[in-house]
């Protein structure tokens, strides 16, 4: 089975399913979520009054989560406890819980890279004892994003023995009396940390939540295409269950971007849309600041949730704002042509100290394309760049010579597949971010002055000698012009010793040319094998 | 690394062999999201940060992963969770192309 096939199959098989759901008397909406959860739950989880006269649930009441950590809870009763929802009342159910037992905001902002599926990356400060009992399988941000009683974190430790015995046997955990400083020590540990009740979730309940349907501006980066800048309509669907969403705008390179979809709104906040953008299913995980005036966060290949990039988008206000310029650098003495995005662009541009305007090549409301240059005696820094009365502030780095160069993400996993078997090769999206050296000339100190993503030549390159003789860069994969790696074939390789996979430990190598000078750096690149697990929350 | 003392000949190679830098580096290749740190012999890298100590090919011991809820994090645990994984494909380093995926995200 083709799983790309199968998958798109699914996804119009869905869809058609919602179509005629929707047609249904009685929608999944107006039953209720909290009728659906009678309905199909109480067989297990009993119903009870709490002291105020709401209902309780066992187990499910004792606890918060995000819509994606709900999601999974469903789908494990689903799958394990032989629980059968239709689809729409799944949805109805996940949304019923992720608004009355979700994350605030500040609960979830720690760990959004998670929900956002940016994942290539190296999570730090984590506690000893739960990396050592809970993060040496999950990300930190899986169990950082759930609230839970003491006793609810406990029940947790006894489901991971019962459904996986050997959790107990394992390194890291055989050496040590496992279950007991599982259940007497890190769950209330957890509990302490990650409980149930908070302040910061009381208030967000008895909050306002902001409004999201209008025009909005976006900005934001799609691996293989580039930066891109638009508008995105929200029209509230029929429903009120969400938005129909329509994208559309332009590549740096001038190309279009056009799309439209369909989004949701958890939480009051967690923004969660799925749109074709020129004929791509892609993902959007955003969160809505608590007056709406933004949304923030990636959005990514549906079927590659690694490739993506950071998506901005701020509300059409009908005044006058001043958000980026693509590219955000210029070298003192160059000349080159800029993108000013913003909204409702009215007035005079000025670019700060020693940076002026040549030409303005095309002009809108939205954007100017312009020709700029800086002085070459000028003095380097960040530039606030005005148009009108709006500013954006430090949106323009003057710098005098490229210093380094930084690899984002600095540590990458990819993974083997294809080769016609089911799933598909994991790859990975690398840019390069520049850096002048600052005020202080020194590079690698804390005010190296950021210049921002630039295009590079890329290449791979063994991570060490040992790597070298194993002759990873030949068979662990390639990377293209635009920084993405693809993973090499699944299945063994006999043409490796012992028909080895073909799995490796690299570097991604980025160079750009500044001047007469070279300026290279690099990331870490792990090829491994497949995850035959593919979780909607790592 | 600096508080273990090696006790036999091959701890004292090993131990010279990994710098402080490498055990570092060790340390960030096995906490990417979606790596397993539990080097045991490894998933995704071994705990030398190498790829040397995994079972190569993957595909020649991988029931052993699943039939004893070895990596339930990576490999459907055929124990309790999801016992029909793997159901007609007895040898996985023949016919692994027929191996599927769970793909929790569609159901």
């Amino acid at each position: 089975m083709n799983h790309k096939k199968a998958r798109l199959r699914l996804f119009f098989r869905s869809a058609l399913l919602l179509m005629i759901a929707g047609l249904g008397s009685l929608s999944a909406q107006a039953r209720g979520g909290e009728e659906i959860l009678r309905e199909h739950c109480t067989l297990c989880h009993a119903e009870t009054t709490t002291e105020s006269g709401a209902a309780h649930f066992s187990r499910i009441s004792d606890q918060r989560k995000t819509p994606e950590g709900w999601h999974m809870s469903i789908n494990r009763m689903l799958h394990l406890r032989g629980v059968w929802l239709p689809p729409q009342e799944k949805q109805a159910l996940v949304e019923y819980l992720a608004n009355t037992q979700g994350l605030a905001p500040s609960e979830a902002a720690p760990f959004r890279y998670l929900l956002e599926q940016d994942t290539n990356r190296v999570e730090t400060e984590v506690d000893p004892n739960l990396e050592q009992m809970c993060a040496r399988c999950h990300s930190a941000a899986r169990f950082g994003l759930q609230r839970r009683t003491e006793q609810e974190w406990q029940y947790l430790v006894n489901f991971h023995m019962g459904q996986f015995p050997t959790t107990e046997l394992h390194a890291m955990a055989r050496d040590r009396e496992w279950y007991r400083l599982a259940h007497d020590e890190v769950a209330p540990e957890l509990a302490e940390r990650y409980g149930l009740k908070s302040e910061a979730w009381e208030e967000w309940l008895s909050q306002d939540k902001p409004l999201l349907k209008g025009s909005w501006r976006v900005i934001g980066f799609v691996p293989g295409k580039g930066e891109y800048d638009g508008r995105m309509t929200a029209v509230p669907d029929e429903d009120g269950n969400g938005f129909m969403l329509q994208m559309k705008g332009h590549y740096a390179d001038g190309s279009p971007l056009e799309g439209e979809g369909h989004a949701r709104v958890y939480t009051g906040y967690e923004w969660r849309g799925t749109l074709m953008l020129d004929d791509v299913e892609m993902r959007q995980v955003l969160a809505a600041d608590p007056e709406g005036e933004t949304l923030r966060g990636r959005m990514f290949l549906a079927d590659s949730r690694r490739l993506g990039g950071a998506m901005n988008a701020y509300k059409d206000h009908e005044r006058t704002e001043v958000l980026a310029i693509q590219p955000g650098y210029l070298r003192l003495g160059e000349s080159r042509e800029v993108t000013l995005i913003g909204q409702h662009l009215n007035g005079e541009v000025s670019l700060g100290e020693g940076v002026r305007v040549e030409e303005v090549i095309e002009r809108s409301d939205d954007r100017i394309r312009m020709r700029i240059s800086a002085a070459a005696k000028g003095s380097p820094g960040v530039r606030d760049v005005t148009v009108g009365e709006a500013t954006g502030d430090n949106i323009l780095a003057v710098y005098d010579r490229l210093a380094r160069l930084e690899v984002e993400p600095a540590h990458a996993l990819a993974r083997v597949g294809g080769n016609g078997g089911q799933l598909d090769k994991m790859r990975v999206a690398f840019r390069a971010v520049g850096y002048a050296a600052g005020a202080d000339g020194e590079v690698g100190t804390d005010d190296d002055l950021r210049l921002g993503y630039m295009p590079a030549d890329w290449s791979i390159i063994p991570a060490d000698e040992t790597a070298a003789h194993e002759q990873d860069a030949d068979y662990a994969g390639t990377i293209d012009a635009h920084g993405i790696f693809t993973p090499g074939d699944a299945g063994p390789n006999p043409e490796r010793p012992k028909s080895a996979n073909n799995v490796g430990r690299l570097k991604a190598v980025a160079t750009v040319d500044d001047g007469t000078d070279q300026v290279s750096g690099e990331s870490r690149l792990l090829v491994a094998v497949q995850d035959y697990v593919q979780r909607v929350l790592d | 690394m600096k508080h273990l003392k090696s006790f036999n000949k091959k701890a004292v190679q090993l131990q010279k062999a990994v710098s402080p830098e490498e055990v570092e580096d060790v340390v960030a290749m096995q906490t990417i999201v979606g790596c397993t740190a539990t080097a045991d012999p490894g998933w995704e890298i071994d705990a030398f940060g190498g790829l040397s100590s995994l079972c190569q090919p993957m595909e020649s011991d991988l029931y052993g992963c699943a039939d004893a809820c070895w990596w339930p994090a990576q490999v459907p645990d055929t124990m309790s969770t999801y016992p029909d994984w793997g159901n007609g494909v007895d040898k996985a380093n023949e016919d692994w192309r027929k191996i599927d995926g769970i793909f929790e995200d569609e159901q």
